[in-house]
């Protein structure tokens, strides 16, 4: 496939950068078991808290060093991505669905249906999301399942609000009337007609959501609030490696560099997408 | 002009009351659905199954869900949230000593998100066009990417382990006193004259304001430069131009005035989530604000804390847009004119 | 000497290495006290030659030759501050959208006040006084209450003449004025008009008028420049360019425009359309060939100069004596009024909340007030008046995008008012809406094929193939290639789409089409060959139309019968040329005395519509 052939997106040096790293994520979460040097939870107690393996006093069994209970950091790193991927999937595609429905029955139909949903998003952006997800964590209990759950219930609102009024727009245009006029039901204007000209902001939010999932997740481990502890999980791996920030700052550099990349992976996608997809620019920033 | 700005405003308390209603019902209903009793954790582990059920009819767990929630509404309504299960004390005394330190790490963060932000996006404006915007947009992707308690472990690593030279735990150090006047440190420590005090305060809170305010920025630096960017494409610039104004001119006295409008309405939201992250950046920093209250409560499943400080994080968002949205309602004519 | 003078002035855009000419060999002269037409179709380069003036060239604009003197100094040349130093002071503008030139955020005053400190012509602390007698000089009245106003609180209207007071405030030398009211309604454009005329006299200034209408600056100009892709066309007085053309594309120009005057004509009509700046660039011979009616061998071997017709003007034509001969075909004549009604409105009203109060029955605003009209078989109806008025909201009325607050709509004899679903399935077979802008109207995400056999898609039949034949059947009748079926609507120029919108309109066959202002914002040549296509589209397949415009010449044209709207009310209605000929309501009057007339000798009476108090609403 020549360069000119390929999409306009698939052009971006940003949508190509996210995807490179999400691609590496990605690879990391499936084949954790193979790539692995070892069981992320087997606990080595005459090997705790051991620098990496080129500094002083490294082992090479260990590359990224171990942690205080022994454990080592970079095969829990790497079955950390599985935590990390399956949240920011799973929920921002749940949150995807529920927004995105609410946005464009409310800004298609207006009304009260518009007003009735604009209050319940309202009530939801008066809780600052990192509290309503701890409160829904309590309420819920931990679980995979419950973060996920959670994370959906939160963010839900960042979609519905931005595709809210890029529908209402859309709608306003004439050629909406104009497939009304013709005959068309409303469940044809909206995937017709409506639907195919918010999509690219959609995908763009979906990206972006992601990687707050990714995020939310991590906070809630690190509050000991997301899932057991027989699990790797990069919050959970920051939270630990607090206790011993003096002797070993290396245990709290590796996860936080893994939660950033693959953050970063996500919001570069997104602002590729963005550019590329979104005729006006400024519409997302605003999400 | 100021009559109807205080008519809008008013129309917009009003709407906030119903919300703050939903939102403590709300919470109400999330933690009733909790699989734990607050009789039998309010008793000694031996209490007989008696005793518990004596207590639970004493704390009115027997009653109806909505009366239970009626009952709870009109004492928090008298100000009253009830007692503390593990530290049985006053909530709202509890939430009294702590959400002053909590407003002040947070109105010192917004400070720091606004400046940032605003000068951030001025430079990315500046630059548009060029390669150094590029390298200045990628970068302030990855600020983007680095979350609030990310960047508060990051700061304390850099600069509290290994330069050593600002403190990052608590808000005063060993030996120095803390007055008590209004609850706000900063404010008290300058009216009671004390100084040192004072400016061992503002060292302590320099780290946690940064990192929360630090990660707040960049969404405001890429909507102000995005609004710019739009607003440049407008008429009134083209013929401000036309009349011969100078750049800076237009860009201060036409531009600016207009692209800060969407910028506000976005730092209203921002401020929110903000404040919320106050919880983590306090449990990161051990600062005594109402986010380690609520950890604390929530380990312990200490339910009327919950739902207090719960409330009052709502509350202080909702204080926040109604100040913002005010603020943008000053500057913009088009919402309070007709 | 003059006081503005272009030399072989050319304007280029680069990209990618190559140079795309704008503006080719421009020369004129501008005396003080003098108004220049500048007068083309859009991508004529009309506007470009304001904004090099300015030299606020869109990015990879620049100029690349020749020379455009202010006052004897180059203005292309000269350094940037000290043109800066001109711009508002010694050239003033006033531009196209009076309501987006006005910064949104600042009262009328702190912009007004910070332009006169900038021109510094009175101490600071009387900018007051200085102020209000410019807006005394404009005629705006209430200039005291007007300075603590924010523009959206003022009409298009009101916000032109506060740019024209600022730019004359100045005294300033030249006057640029680009389409200042093109988005203004009619009666007012003509009061827009004489007073930048009023202020140029008193001022002694130079004024260059850019505008797409050859009447009007025939009217008002001193000298005129047609200008096509980009080259001067024609040069020379206005009258003499106006009664006598001499360039081909002038006279097609003129005979293009439907006429004001007392016999109606046929429209000349130009196939395709002017070149853009990628086939300017290969072309060998005149510009203007492609299109001509006298194009002769000769023509496309090089591009002819501008040369010496007669007195004081110039045309780039090898044969301007040939220019004359071209003649607009006869007019279709109106049709008789005689079919059964199709469509009747009775006593209908639209009423719109302004306001919800508490307790209280909501503020409402009454949009369209008791209208009746029938529309007869095969009948053309057309419907003026200015914005607001209440024309559109009739239109949405008839198609049921509104219902109406009281009256009865019968729709071939049957009532359809009450908007049910069965009632809308009735309507939506027999009565179809073609839309203003085709660029909201069309999704930009279909292929056309799939935009004009929406209908079927709607009624659930029709394979691909089906939709395909129906499609390319649909735009052989509207005069497209078949093979546009596959294009998207970005593939399309205005025109096309505009086609294309009426298109969709006809594949359900309807007996009544209603057309909110479809030719509004095209070019002459554009909209000459739309409403030929609508009359003959009349007589090959027989429908009525409802024409909704603020353009009476098109109106005269098209419509058999015209109904005359003015603040929601229906004012006058009768058949086209009674009414125009002999109107009997102050309004109509007045819209018909802001038409410039065809003879340009003729004069041009502007008076306000007498008896009729047109405030100009805020």
């Amino acid at each position: 496939m020549t360069l000119a052939a390929m999409p306009r997106w698939l052009r971006s040096g940003r949508v190509l950068i996210g995807l490179l790293i999400l691609l590496f994520v990605v690879t990391c979460a499936l084949f954790a078991p193979y790539l692995a040097p070892n069981d992320p939870n087997e606990q080595n107690l005459i090997a705790t808290l051991l620098p990496p393996a080129w500094a002083d006093g490294g082992d090479p069994a260990f590359p990224l060093g171990t942690d205080s209970l022994g454990r080592c950091v970079l095969s829990q790193l790497i079955y950390g991505a599985r935590l990390a991927l399956t949240v920011a999937l799973i929920a921002s595609f749940g949150a995807m669905i529920i927004g995105a429905v609410l946005a464009h029955v409310a800004g298609y139909f207006g009304g009260w249906v518009d007003w009735l949903i604009g209050r319940i998003v309202d009530i939801w952006l008066s809780f600052p999301p990192v509290i309503l997800s701890l409160i829904l964590m309590v309420g819920l209990g931990t679980g995979v399942q419950n973060v996920i759950l959670a994370i959906v219930l939160v963010d839900w609102t960042r979609f519905c609000r931005v595709l809210r009024s890029e529908v209402i727009v859309v709608t306003r245009r004439d050629y909406v009337a104009a497939a009304r006029l013709l005959g068309f039901s409303h469940w044809r204007t909206v995937t017709r007609e409506i639907a195919p000209a918010t999509f690219p902001l959609l995908i763009t939010l979906l990206s972006l959501e992601m990687g707050v999932a990714v995020v939310v997740e991590a906070i809630l481990s690190f509050v000991g609030m997301s899932v057991g502890a027989d699990i790797p999980a990069w919050g959970q791996m920051v939270a630990d490696a607090r206790q011993n920030i003096y002797q070993a700052p290396w245990n709290l550099i590796c996860p936080i560099l893994a939660i950033f990349i693959t953050v970063f992976g996500f919001n570069v996608l997104g602002d590729g997408l963005r550019r590329t997809l979104d005729p006006r620019l400024s519409q997302t920033e605003r999400g | 002009m100021f009559a109807t700005i205080a008519k809008l405003l008013a129309r917009r308390i009003l709407v906030s009351i119903p919300i703050l209603l939903l939102v403590s019902m709300l919470l109400f209903m999330i933690l009733r659905v909790l699989p734990v009793d607050p009789a039998a954790m309010s008793l000694p582990p031996n209490a007989t199954i008696e005793e518990i059920e004596a207590k639970r009819v004493e704390m009115g767990l027997t009653l109806p869900l909505p009366q239970q929630y009626a009952i709870w509404l009109s004492q928090v309504a008298h100000g009253d949230f009830g007692t503390s299960i593990q530290l049985r004390t006053s909530v709202t005394r509890l939430i009294g000593q702590t959400l002053p330190a909590t407003i002040e790490l947070a109105v010192l963060a917004m400070a720091i998100a606004s400046a940032l932000g605003i000068a951030g996006g001025l430079l990315l404006f500046y630059l548009r066009g060029t390669r150094s915007e590029t390298v200045l947009d990628v970068g302030s992707i990855a600020l983007l990417s680095l979350p609030e308690f990310l960047w508060g472990l990051f700061l304390i690593l850099l600069f509290g382990v290994w330069f050593e030279f600002l403190p990052f735990t608590g808000v005063l150090s060993a030996g120095y006193q803390k007055p008590d006047i209004t609850g706000f440190l900063l404010v008290d420590s300058l009216i009671t004259g004390q100084f040192a005090t004072f400016w061992n305060a503002v060292q302590h809170l320099i780290l946690p304001a940064f990192a929360l305010g630090v990660s707040f920025s960049p969404p405001i630096m890429r909507v102000l430069r995005s609004s710019l960017l739009d607003v440049y494409q407008d008429d009134y610039i083209h013929q401000a131009r036309l009349r011969g104004l100078s750049e800076r001119r237009i860009l201060i006295g036409h531009a600016l005035k207009n692209a800060i409008l969407p910028t506000l309405s976005l730092m209203g939201v921002q401020f929110g989530f903000l404040f919320g992250g106050t919880l983590l950046i306090e449990i990161i920093y051990s600062y005594p604000g109402m986010g380690n209250l609520m950890v604390d409560a929530i380990r312990n499943t200490d339910l009327p804390i919950i739902q207090a400080v719960g409330l009052t994080y709502c509350v202080v968002v909702l204080v926040i847009s109604i100040l913002v949205d005010s603020l943008y309602l000053i500057l913009n004519p088009k919402l309070r004119t007709r | 000497m003059a006081l503005l003078a272009a030399n072989n002035l050319s304007v280029a855009l680069t990209r990618g290495g190559s140079a795309f000419p704008a503006i080719s060999d421009l020369s004129f002269q501008l005396e003080p006290g003098k108004i220049l037409g500048l007068v083309g179709e859009s991508g004529a380069g009309k506007s470009m030659i304001g904004r090099t003036i300015a030299q606020l060239l869109p990015s990879g604009f620049s100029v690349t030759g020749g020379t455009l003197d202010f006052a004897g100094e180059d203005l292309v040349t000269m350094a940037p501050e000290k043109r800066r130093r001109l711009l508002g002071r010694d050239i003033a503008f006033i531009p196209q959208e009076p309501l987006s030139a006005l910064n949104p955020v600042l009262t009328i005053g702190q912009q007004m006040r910070e332009h006169l400190a900038r021109i510094g012509k009175t101490e600071p602390a009387r900018w007051r006084e200085h102020a209000l007698a410019m807006f005394a000089a404009v005629h705006l009245p209430h200039g005291a209450e007007l300075l603590d106003k924010y523009p959206h609180q003022l009409s298009g209207g009101m916000c032109q003449r506060v740019l024209i007071a600022m730019a004359f405030a100045s005294r300033p030398r030249l006057l640029v004025a680009d389409e200042p009211t093109t988005a203004l309604d009619v009666t007012i454009q003509a009061r827009i008009v004489k007073l930048i005329e009023e202020m140029r006299q008193h001022e002694d200034t130079a004024v260059v008028f850019i505008t797409h209408d050859l009447r009007l600056a025939a009217q008002i100009c001193d000298q005129v420049l047609v200008l096509y892709a980009g080259r001067p066309a024609e040069y020379g007085p206005a009258r003499d360019v106006f009664a006598r053309p001499a360039h081909p594309y002038s006279r097609c120009l003129q005979l293009a425009s439907p006429g004001m005057g007392s016999e109606r004509r046929g429209l000349f009509i130009l196939p395709e359309r002017m070149p853009g700046l990628q086939a300017i660039k290969t072309l060998t011979g005149c510009r203007f060939a492609d299109r001509c009616p006298n194009v002769v061998a000769q023509c496309r071997t090089s591009e002819p100069p501008l040369a010496k017709v007669d007195g004081e003007r110039v045309a780039a034509c090898i044969r301007p004596e040939a220019t004359a001969a071209i003649e607009p075909p006869p007019a279709a004549a109106h049709a008789k009024v005689t079919g059964e009604t199709v469509l009747e409105a009775s006593g209908v009203s639209k009423d719109f909340v302004t306001r919800r109060r508490l307790f209280r029955a909501p503020a409402t605003f009454r949009a369209v007030d008791k209208a009746d009209f029938v529309l007869r078989e095969n009948e053309f109806v057309g419907i003026v008046g200015e914005s607001g008025s209440g024309k559109s909201t009739l239109a949405r009325l008839v198609v049921g995008l509104e219902s109406p607050s009281q009256g009865r709509l019968t729709l071939l004899g049957r009532d359809v008012t009450a908007n049910r679903t069965s009632e809308r399935a009735f309507r939506r077979e027999h009565l179809q809406i073609v839309f203003q802008d085709p660029q909201s109207a069309l999704n930009p995400r279909r292929r056309v094929a799939g935009i004009v056999t929406q209908a079927m898609e709607a009624a659930g039949g029709g394979t691909g193939t089906e939709r395909l034949e129906r499609a390319r059947a649909l735009l052989d009748e509207i005069g497209l290639a078949p093979e546009t079926a596959l294009r998207y609507p970005s593939q399309l120029s205005g025109g096309q789409k505009q086609r294309v919108n009426i298109a969709r309109a006809l594949c359900a066959l309807p007996r009544v089409l209603v057309a909110d202002e479809i030719v509004s914002g095209l070019d002459v040549s554009v909209q000459a060959q739309l409403l030929d296509l609508l009359l003959r589209l009349r007589q090959e397949r027989g429908f009525s139309m409802l024409f909704i415009s603020h353009d009476l010449s098109v109106v005269r044209y098209l419509c058999d019968r015209v109904l005359v709207m003015y603040r929601g009310e229906i004012v006058e209605s009768g058949p086209t040329e009674t009414v125009f000929a002999a109107p009997s309501h102050a309004y109509t009057r007045a819209l018909l005395a802001s038409v410039p007339p065809d003879d340009a000798d003729a004069a041009w009476n502007r008076d306000d519509g007498g008896d009729l108090a047109l405030v100009e609403r805020a």
